[in-house]
């Protein structure tokens, strides 16, 4: 029962964060059509950035999250600037090759930054770990959902509320129309990479206490956000949540229980059967833009 | 020389010169090409490259461009992005070297022949379940695939070894004679690389060819033509993935070693790279950026701590600045140059 539990919580927690990784991913691919395969990159980022800050700066870890979400949103619009803003009129398997090369660039700046060895992040509930029925679960458990919570909740508010959410929409479902309606295509790329980046670094710097920090770990985060994504049918985010917390649940439980041993590989397989079965992805509310 | 003559005039007109004479595919003398290729390659490389480490270089070119070559058939001809030709590399690399483990050193071609064919069908399968995805999403499941791979390989210890590291692989074996040195085993390797690229100009003849450019330029509008979109792409992926095989296979024997370290992700980027820079409208752009990329880090000595970010950074000039690669650039350069001679005969004239 104990271990049921702290699967469960790994699973939850594990889900909040592929929520904010896939969902900063789908934001980017509704605004300008491309995927981000630095994405997994900018997590990474993300979580080294805050190990500098603290590290250099000896600033408490709050206020180092800070910092590298500030620093991950120039980050992403220097990506956009170079990797996306050239090649916009370009097909998009280009523009998402552009973004595969800022992604192996980023990769290798973190390894002759940082080296490849593994480092922790610090985190402001550190050694604080809960005990229900018997069941040890980290704290840092129990603050990913909350933040994940508060956080995506305010990014469906932006999405459905503000004017920026409703360019994203317009842009998603119909480019030319959007910006014959003047929708400023620019302007919107920057902020859509640039928070798509800040998005990743909040994941980045909640999931790098739980685990090591090396210089790959963002990318397997994002090939799971993949699979979440594909889950929610790469359409609304709200089914892409509900895809995360499935890739969260089904890596832990199905991984703890039955498979140990393959648990990574689960995602893929899953994703993958989700494409051959239905290659549009499960959930299609509205004809999206695959 | 104007289309405001009457209409009589102008096929005639047509068939004299105002159209250029484009060469039509049988006269553009692409057997021959390759023939000079491999004779040149065979004259001048073994005299120039002579240290070890070189020749080891010159033949993990041969070995690249194969690969290389495949994921033109992918991802240039058929226009899907596939993210698994490492993996079909390091899978003919363990079929290999499997085969000759169990059957012997001397069956070193049934090897290569069991990972073009074992590559081949599980590519055929790949395509097949994954025959209804759209670019973005053939892309991403085919880099599942990968991963998965790269998770399973170090599990399945009797096929891989232990943890996927499959060591002491034998080297090539033609009839009794085993090839040890570079220079060896470049002779086979140019004539394996000579036996692709006869492939990749028959395909270039072919009818399939035609096929996948109108499949991969608009589907909807190909299929309503009678053109068998999938067929054309599975096939084209089978075929391609089974030149990754052959390459893996090739590595395999050439290095004595398979693992999952080798074929991860920056190799992906490496063939990606291959292709873009060499030009992934012909099958000489591989060859030739297989051979850039071999040579980079031989060149740039000094940043091979830096050795991904000029890679990326090289693709990302590339995919910017150069669409059609070097080969694009050869080819306006002579469109220039030819335009430019043209004018100035005619100025004489």
């Amino acid at each position: 029962m104990s271990t049921l539990i702290s699967l469960l919580a790994s699973g939850i927690s594990l889900g909040g964060v592929l929520a904010l990784v896939s969902v900063g991913f789908l934001l980017l691919y509704k605004a300008t059509g491309v995927l981000n395969f630095a994405h997994g990159d900018l997590v990474t980022l993300g979580a080294y950035v805050a190990i500098w800050v603290i590290a250099e700066w000896g600033l408490p870890s709050v206020a180092a999250y800070a910092l590298a979400l500030i620093a991950l949103f120039l980050v992403g619009v220097i990506v956009e600037r170079i990797a996306y803003a050239p090649l916009r009129k370009r097909p998009p398997l280009v523009a998402v090759i552009a973004t595969l090369a800022a992604a192996i660039m980023i990769e290798g700046l973190i390894a002759v930054w940082q080296g490849a060895n593994p480092k922790s992040l610090a985190s402001p509930v550190q050694n604080v770990i809960f005990t229900i029925d018997g069941a040890r679960i980290p704290a840092q458990e129990v603050l990913i959902v909350v933040a994940a919570v508060v956080v995506l909740a305010a990014v469906l508010f932006v999405f459905e509320k503000t004017s920026f959410g409703r360019q994203v929409r317009a842009m998603a479902a119909d480019p030319e129309m959007a910006q014959l309606n003047g929708v400023a295509m620019r302007t919107l790329s920057m902020l859509a990479f640039g928070l798509s980046a800040a998005l990743a670094c909040l994941a980045g710097v909640l999931i790098a206490p739980l685990n090591e920090v090396t210089p790959t770990f963002g990318f397997t985060l994002m090939i799971s956000g993949f699979a979440a994504a594909v889950l929610g049918g790469f359409g609304s985010i709200g089914g892409v949540i509900l895809g995360s917390i499935v890739v969260g649940l089904v890596q832990n439980l199905l991984g703890g229980y039955v498979l140990q041993g393959y648990a990574e590989a689960l995602p893929f397989i899953l994703m993958f059967l989700v494409l051959v079965v239905r290659p549009e992805g499960l959930l299609v509310l509205k004809s999206s833009r695959l | 020389m104007t289309t405001a003559q009457t209409s009589p005039e102008v096929p005639k007109l047509l068939a004299d010169r105002s159209l250029p004479k484009l060469p039509g595919v049988y006269r553009q003398h692409q057997i021959i090409g390759v023939a000079i290729f491999a004779v040149a390659a065979c004259l001048i490389l073994p005299r120039v490259v002579t240290s070890l480490s070189d020749q080891s270089l010159m033949n993990q070119w041969t070995a690249y461009s194969i690969a290389a070559i495949g994921f033109y058939w992918i991802f240039g001809l058929a226009g899907r992005f596939a993210f698994c030709q490492t993996f079909m590399m390091l899978l003919g690399g363990y079929i290999s070297a499997w085969v000759t483990r169990e059957l012997g050193p001397q069956w070193f071609l049934l090897g290569l022949v069991a990972a073009i064919a074992a590559t081949a069908v599980f590519a055929a399968l790949i395509g097949l379940a994954t025959a209804r995805t759209g670019e973005f999403y053939f892309a991403i499941a085919t880099l599942a695939v990968t991963e998965v791979g790269l998770i399973v390989f170090p599990k399945l210890t009797s096929l891989t070894g232990a943890d996927g590291q499959t060591i002491g692989i034998s080297p090539p074996q033609i009839g009794g004679t085993v090839l040890l040195t570079g220079e060896d085993v470049f002779w086979l390797f140019i004539g394996l690389l000579t036996l692709v690229l006869v492939v990749a100009v028959l395909l270039e003849r072919s009818p399939l060819r035609r096929d996948a450019i109108a499949a991969r330029d608009n589907g909807p509008v190909a299929r309503t033509a009678g053109v068998p979109v999938v067929k054309t792409q599975i096939t084209l992926f089978a075929l391609g993935s089974a030149a990754g095989g052959l390459s893996g296979a090739m590595i395999g024997h050439l290095t004595g070693t398979i693992s999952t370290d080798s074929f991860g992700l920056s190799l992906s980027i490496g063939i990606f790279l291959m292709l873009l820079l060499g030009g992934s409208d012909s099958y000489w752009g591989p060859v030739l950026g297989a051979a850039f990329y071999v040579v980079i880090p031989q060149v740039l000595t000094s940043l091979q701590a830096y050795e991904t970010i000029v890679y990326g950074g090289l693709l990302l000039v590339v995919v910017i600045l150069l669409p059609h690669g070097l080969i694009g650039v050869g080819r306006s350069v002579m469109v220039t140059g030819r335009h430019l001679w043209q004018r100035r005969t005619a100025a004489s004239s």
